[in-house]
């Protein structure tokens, strides 16, 4: 699944942004990924970087996930945004759509459901 | 998780000692249930007609449940349905206990009696979240009556410690405290329709072989990653228990960025439930109020 895909992950653990980073690498290996540790770095790296395809964590410092989708999508009505996060519930979920986001994977995150996001961003491709 | 309350039971009430249990607990994932033990705790064979038949196996080359039937102590029936059924957690750390010499089998029958007597639950074949809440809030009764958010997180605490960390660890008597000192520690808070305070602390060695069995990585040194990993750990964990809080009683709550702690004092705004949890690892205590 070859490509020239470009990724940003916004989530304030370092772990997480490798565990995920490691396995996008390990589904479209010429990935080229960048970081952000909280909502306000993740919007400024977006302006920055152009990804593709964007992760983000709702619970992170200085701005959260849902706002930081909203201005993401205020810059670029168009960004493809899948929220990760523990705290799926009803009402973060429908805060997440209604911001913009495109999909939501509660943590803990099966490999395959990362897959599918990845792969249905190439199919649309 | 009846196994981890179960041990928490014996040791409390010094029916054996903790390396006698912690022991018995790194067995368990390389242990299975005998035939016997399954037996004595359906009520099908008393503990000396085990015993007798387990002699019997030095000196005959057949099966527990072949010399269980010639003896007329069970039925082929029995035999086909009980190497069917579960294995039961707290039984195999019963049975690990009784092979340490720790407890006898007899004293094994009598001490789940006790336990089950205490819990007030009659059937722990099954786990399910009611009984386990059970046991949690009997857990708690030494301390002080508390509310039901604080038994359902420490429920789930526990299911998501045995799922993300491991089995291998005895919940030990709880606490009410107002400050604590810690080595390195996670603090977050809950949010919303209920309030809560939540934390984990553990020393900085002890945090090292948390981080790796939760990351599955390898850590060999306290340092971000490590950090992160039981950062990572509480968060998620907070994050299930909103989700399982909102599907329940359509109590929305969210969660504050979880705040680390080195070397610090940690003081509550009011009285905190502190639970030391013994892993064959280390001590790791939760910390958890609530805001009424």
């Amino acid at each position: 699944m070859g490509s020239n895909l470009k990724v940003l992950i916004g989530d304030d653990s370092i772990l997480a942004r490798k565990q995920l980073g490691d396995f996008i690498k390990t589904v479209s290996p010429d990935t080229e990924i960048d970081e952000a540790a909280d909502g306000e770095e993740a919007v400024k790296k977006y302006r920055e970087f152009h990804p593709d395809i964007t992760f983000l964590d709702i619970v992170m410092p200085k701005m959260d996930g849902i706002s930081a989708v909203r201005q993401i999508m205020e810059y670029d009505e168009d960004a493809d945004i899948v929220i990760v996060s523990s705290l799926g519930t009803q009402s973060q979920l429908k805060a997440a759509i209604e911001a913009g986001a495109e999909d939501f994977v509660q943590k803990p995150f099966s490999y395959d459901q990362i897959r599918r996001v990845i792969k249905n961003h190439l199919r649309e491709d | 998780m009846y196994a981890q309350f179960f041990g928490s039971y014996l040791l409390g009430r010094d029916l054996i000692t903790t390396d006698q249990l912690n022991k018995a607990i790194s067995r368990l994932s390389d242990s299975r249930i005998r035939l016997g033990t399954l037996a004595m705790h359906e009520g099908l064979m008393t503990p000396a007609e085990v015993n007798e038949v387990c002699y019997m196996q030095t000196r005959e080359d057949k099966r527990f449940g072949e010399i269980a039937v010639e003896r007329e102590y069970l039925t082929q029936e029995q035999v086909d349905s009980l190497l069917k059924s579960q294995n039961p957690d707290f039984l195999l750390l019963g049975q690990n206990l009784v092979d340490l010499g720790a407890i006898t089998n007899s004293q094994l029958e009598e001490y789940l009696r006790d336990y089950q007597d205490e819990t007030g639950i009659d059937d722990m074949g099954s786990e399910d979240n009611s009984k386990t809440e059970k046991i949690v809030g009997a857990f708690f009764a030494g301390v002080r009556p508390i509310d039901r958010n604080i038994i359902m997180y420490v429920n789930l605490l526990f299911n998501d410690l045995v799922r993300f960390i491991g089995d291998d660890f005895t919940p030990m008597e709880p606490s009410v405290v107002k400050s604590v000192d810690c080595e390195f520690g996670i603090t977050q808070k809950i949010s919303g329709q209920a309030r809560m305070s939540t934390g984990l602390i553990m020393e900085k060695e002890t945090a090292v072989r948390f981080a790796s069995r939760y990351a599955k990585m390898r850590f060999d040194e306290f340092d971000e990653y490590v950090m992160a990993s039981a950062e990572d750990f509480l968060n998620l964990h907070n994050g299930l228990f909103c989700v399982n809080i909102s599907n329940e009683s359509s109590v929305e709550l969210s969660l504050d960025p979880p705040v680390r702690e080195e070397k610090s004092n940690i003081t509550f705004s009011q009285s905190t439930y502190q639970i030391p949890i013994d892993y064959t690892f280390g001590k790791v205590t939760l910390l958890v109020s609530s805001e009424k």
